[in-house]
């Protein structure tokens, strides 16, 4: 049924939203489709709760509805079932365990406690999702109806308010549209921070017969997925919010460019164009209104580059990704040489709620220049990893212990690295600064697009440079000498740091071509490329100093350029590391402190690992065994 | 992409035959040139040589384009890659839980280097900076299987397994 | 027409011009490498870079690309900020093409002592592309850049004598390094690992193209006699004899 006024869309919405609410008999069990569920198996749990309702003779959709929903964001915990009434949470569910769920949770509303989520420091059980701190101190705003909803069926997303900013957008003019995103205070979500606004405005005032609205989705940081799990989430929040942006700046194409390696990101995102085409809420006459847009969605290549404006232009176009150089910005000639506005799929997916709620409400969140919400992917070393959605201007410090539950094994926290290869790694002093664009800027690191990696005293800081800038060298395209030259020399030093050839200068060196290859580099791969190593000659210069001076790794981690030693007061014998250790280097009764064979020790790092107690410390070759 | 070389998989004599529904398919303009390519990657499990000539007549650009979109893109491959391709990730927070340590297990246990491929064509060995499942650290995939909470104690049985299960 | 300063000087230029050419239309000498005229500009050997201030801010740009586009631009050529910019740019190309004749000269200039890395084979590209632009320029298009990063190269595709080249030199005749060489010898030209038939001039005697490259002009080999240059004399030649001869 294709829906042909505002007013028709008025009434579908209102009648799936009433079916919505009259549905609130139905035992649901809302079971997560994510790739991190997908990956532990979530398929074969629905698949064991539809046979359930069938043994148990309940009538699905009628009196029993088992529903794949997108990502629920507490990946680490997966496969994650949520039941219905009472929002009943479980956690790490197999099918196996769905008989008893079934049983005694769906038919008499009795809970199963080995499936409830634990909280790791008191051990206390959380009934619903709202009592675990990792939920209960989020504020899900984008990412709403993530968890909630099935992606691959619009009707499920109308029913929860999609479309509405949509319909509300055709009774503004373009320019009150524009504004109200300008007067929002939104910012580019990609991670550089760009008034969203300002970018609209410029590419709608641009002359020009063509204009595109792009959403980047070419997410590429190691360690952020938050764009992952929003396209295969709510594909259709960033579909609306293109909508409204193509309307607002007047263009009447636009394509969506995917990451190569988010198979099921395309999956959801062409079913839901599929969908709002049948609809009428895509393609030719938009509801009615005259207006025309139609959406392509772009695979990706596998080129991190690509994150980059004009070099996933360039991609689009049919052309290898490389960036140009652009001093006439892309609002004026992007794709094609057309003005073109190019925003990040979590930025397009906060336009809806902006126009439907105004900007006054928009900047009641979060902070004065860094107006809204911002998602994370909190990952590492940290007890609980996944998704996490805050206002603007949480500290780091709610964000790592709060939510995230403290550093995994209680290890010290030594570092928080953000912003991806672009950031930078800050120290445990930093940890009280609020997350916004400008404060982390100031500090050396970024935004970026908003991975969140929690390092412990197991990391060695300048093997996480190494590792930024080995990424990087593999990734950059090579076009201007700086990046393709200059991230080779940063390589070369940090390679011969971590492998106990440093010397004398070569700390000094790395800041040197660092600072330089920032200024010159031709796009932002390369003008961002240093800040990894950069922020640690900053912060953790020590570190710095003795792989240079002394060819000291004190993380463990640098391979020769330590020995871990077993603290005899602090080693209970509990053998976890005998049991890792691969090369047969250490000794010990069960019950006594065990010892270390230097001769035999290949230092891979396995015992310290594997230590629960951190009884084992690294020690610098000379000191005595 | 070091690869090693390999000379089973050909892609079939008449190739332009074989990729005439592609064709078809795929409007003549040089914005195709990467999805075109992908579509071919995909049939084939790489490029053949002889079909960038084709897919350049067929956009009417220069072969020099299409060879410099196929050596840019990490997707898409010159040489013959595995009916499974093992994707070790090496994101941040998988090298942070040890990614580095699957990989030297994978590679020994398939016997390639990383990037290569097992001589009865059933592995390619890859690695790939993050999939975006970051909480299930450290990961692999094996075509769009994914792999969670890898070490390398479990990657005998992986590869036991993924050997078991018919092409995909 | 607008007015900026370049080096404390005023120059007038048409609205749009580069930089590079405001500064050196005022007779102000930046080094370039990978700009040549005739060909789009990529702005990507870095080297050109300058300190511009507009509107209160001050920035580095490469000054073969950046456009005046306000009164009052600012321009300097030569701060501390800008020499250590491209004392970088130097070294990073230095430290990989220590024997390029055109960097061994600016190195003196600049004070760069090249330093190759261990395991670092010299080389003689350096990757500026214009060999790439020429070629895409004459619409043969037989060079590329291939793969990425520090491997990034140019070559024809499968680094095999490549089939749409036409022998006509452009790639050779814009290298800034002599990385590109060729040879002639009993009217035959090669380059790339192939060999063209030179057509000889019927005038002055001189080997002026190859077959190829005057088929892809459009022009049959077989029925042009004169180069250019001849062909232009000649031409003259039959005005001032005011078509007598015809």
């Amino acid at each position: 049924m294709k829906l042909t006024s505002q007013k028709a869309f008025e009434e579908w919405q209102a009648l799936l939203s009433e079916r919505e609410k009259g549905a609130s008999g139905v035992r649901r069990v809302r079971i997560c489709a994510g790739t991190g569920c997908l990956a532990n198996g979530s398929a074969q749990v629905k698949a064991a709760f539809e046979a359930e309702a069938i043994r148990h003779g309940l009538s699905i959709p009628l009196e029993f509805a088992a529903e794949s929903t997108g990502c629920h964001g507490f990946c680490e915990r997966g496969p994650l079932v949520v039941l219905q009434p009472g929002e009943i949470f479980y956690e790490k569910v197999k099918p196996e365990d769905v008989r008893e769920i079934f049983e005694k949770t769906v038919l008499r509303g009795e809970i199963v406690p080995r499936l409830q989520y634990r909280d790791p420091n008191t051990k206390q059980p959380a009934r619903t999702s709202a009592e675990i701190p990792f939920y209960a101190r989020q504020h899900r705003l984008v990412l709403n109806r993530c968890g909630e909803v099935d992606p691959f069926e619009i009707e499920a997303a109308v029913s929860r308010g999609a479309y509405r900013g949509l319909a509300r957008a055709f009774s503004l003019e373009p320019e009150r549209i524009v504004s109200m995103i300008k007067d929002s205070g939104l910012r580019g979500r990609g991670g550089g921070g760009f008034p969203t606004g300002v970018k609209w405005e410029s590419a709608r005032k641009a002359p020009g017969r063509h204009r595109f609205v792009l959403a980047n989705g070419d997410e590429g940081d190691p360690g952020a997925f938050m764009d992952r799990s929003l396209m295969e989430g709510d594909p259709h929040s960033v579909l609306e919010g293109m909508i409204i942006g193509a309307y607002a700046v007047g263009a009447r194409k636009g394509f969506i460019y995917v990451r190569a390696e988010y198979p099921l990101a395309v999956k959801a995102l062409q079913q839901a164009i599929r969908q709002a085409k049948e609809r009428g809420l895509l393609g030719r006459d938009i509801l009615g209104t005259g207006f025309d847009f139609d959406l392509e969605i772009c695979r990706g290549g596998g080129a991190f580059v690509c994150g980059e404006s004009t070099a996933l232009m360039a991609s689009i176009e049919g052309r290898a990704g490389e960036p140009r150089v652009k001093y006439i910005r892309s609002t004026e000639r992007g794709l094609w040489n057309c003005p073109t506005v190019l925003n990040n799929v979590e930025t397009w997916a906060n336009v809806p709620h902006i126009v439907l709620n105004g900007p006054e409400w928009f900047r009641s969140m979060g902070t004065e220049k860094s107006p809204g919400t911002k998602i994370f992917s909190l990952v590492g070393k940290v007890k609980n990893s996944g998704l996490v959605e805050i206002p603007m201007g949480t500290t780091l410090r709610t964000m790592i212990e709060d939510i995230g539950g403290g550093v995994l094994k209680n290890r010290a926290f030594k570092a928080v690295q953000t912003g991806g290869p672009s950031g930078g790694c800050l120290p445990a002093d930093a940890l009280d600064l609020p997350v916004d664009f400008d404060a982390l800027t100031a500090s050396g690191s970024m935004m970026g697009s908003g991975g969140m990696i929690v390092m412990d005293e197991r990391t060695c800081m300048v093997d996480v440079a190494r590792y930024f800038v080995d990424f990087l060298a593999e990734e950059s395209c090579g076009k201007c000498t700086p990046c393709r030259e200059g991230l080779k020399a940063l390589q070369r030093l940090l390679h011969k740091l971590c492998s106990g050839r440093g010397e004398a200068g070569d700390g000094k060196r790395l800041g040197e071509i660092g600072s330089a290859l920032a200024d010159t580099a031709l796009c932002g791969l390369g003008q961002t490329a240093p800040n990894p190593v950069l922020s640690v000659l900053r912060y953790f210069p020590g570190e710095i100093a003795e792989h240079e001076a002394e060819h000291f790794c004190r993380a463990g981690v640098c391979k020769g350029m330590y020995w871990p030693r077993i603290d005899p007061a602090k080693c209970v014998g509990c053998g976890a590391c005998k049991k890792a250790c691969a090369a047969g280097a250490i000794r010990g009764e069960p019950r006594a402190a065990h010892v270390i064979e230097r001769a035999h020790c290949v230092t891979c790092g396995a015992c310290l690992e594997a230590c629960p107690f951190s009884a084992i410390t690294a020690v610098r070759r000379e000191e005595p065994e | 992409m070091n690869s090693q070389a390999v000379s089973t998989a050909e892609a079939p004599e008449n190739l332009a035959f074989d990729l005439q529904d592609l064709f078809k398919a795929t409007p003549r303009h040089p914005r195709f040139l990467l999805p075109l390519l992908q579509d071919i990657q995909f049939r084939y499990r790489y490029l053949p040589r002889a079909s960038l000539k084709l897919v350049a007549e067929h956009l009417g650009i220069p072969e020099s384009r299409v060879y410099a979109v196929a050596t840019f893109y990490k997707a898409l491959s010159l040489t013959p890659r595995g009916e499974k391709t093992v994707k070790v990730c090496l994101g941040t927070a998988c090298h942070l839980r040890g990614a580095a340590s699957v990989l030297d297990a994978l590679s020994r246990n398939l016997g390639i280097p990383p990037g290569g491929t097992t001589h009865d064509m059933r592995f390619t060995l890859e690695t790939v900076n993050c999939l975006g499942a970051c909480a299930l650290a450290p990961v692999v995939t094996v075509n769009d299987r994914v792999y969670g909470q890898m070490t390398p104690g479990r990657v005998a049985e992986l590869i036991e397994k993924e050997s078991r299960h018919e092409a995909d | 027409m607008i007015e900026i300063t370049i080096d404390e000087k005023k120059v007038s230029v048409e609205t749009g011009t580069t930089v590079l050419e405001a500064a050196r239309s005022a007779g102000i000498e930046i080094p370039t490498l990978c700009a040549h005229e005739g060909l789009v500009r990529e702005g990507s050997c870095r080297l050109c870079s300058v300190e511009v201030t507009e509107r209160g801010k001050t920035k580095l740009v490469m000054s073969c690309m950046y456009p005046v586009t306000r009164e009052g631009l600012e321009v300097r050529t030569d701060t501390d900020r800008v020499r250590s910019a491209r004392r970088f740019v130097l070294q990073m190309l230095a430290d990989r093409n220590p024997k390029a004749p055109v960097l061994q000269a600016l190195c003196s200039r600049y004070g760069v002592v090249p330093n190759v890395p261990e395991n670092v084979e010299p080389e003689l590209c350096i990757r500026c592309g214009r060999c790439v632009r020429a070629c895409e320029t004459n619409g043969t298009s037989a060079l590329s850049f291939a793969g990425r990063g520090w491997e990034r190269e140019v070559t024809p595709p499968f680094h095999e004598a490549p089939g749409d080249c036409v022998g006509c030199l452009s790639c050779a005749e814009v290298c800034p390094t002599g990385r590109i060489t060729w040879e002639e010898k009993d009217g035959k030209r090669s380059i790339w690992g192939r060999t063209f038939d030179l057509v000889v001039c019927d005038r002055c005697r001189e080997a002026y193209a190859t077959a190829e490259q005057l088929r892809h002009a459009g022009t049959d080999p077989e029925t042009a006699r004169l180069c250019p240059r001849c062909r232009k004399t000649a031409q003259q030649e039959r005005i001032r004899l005011g078509n007598r001869g015809v």
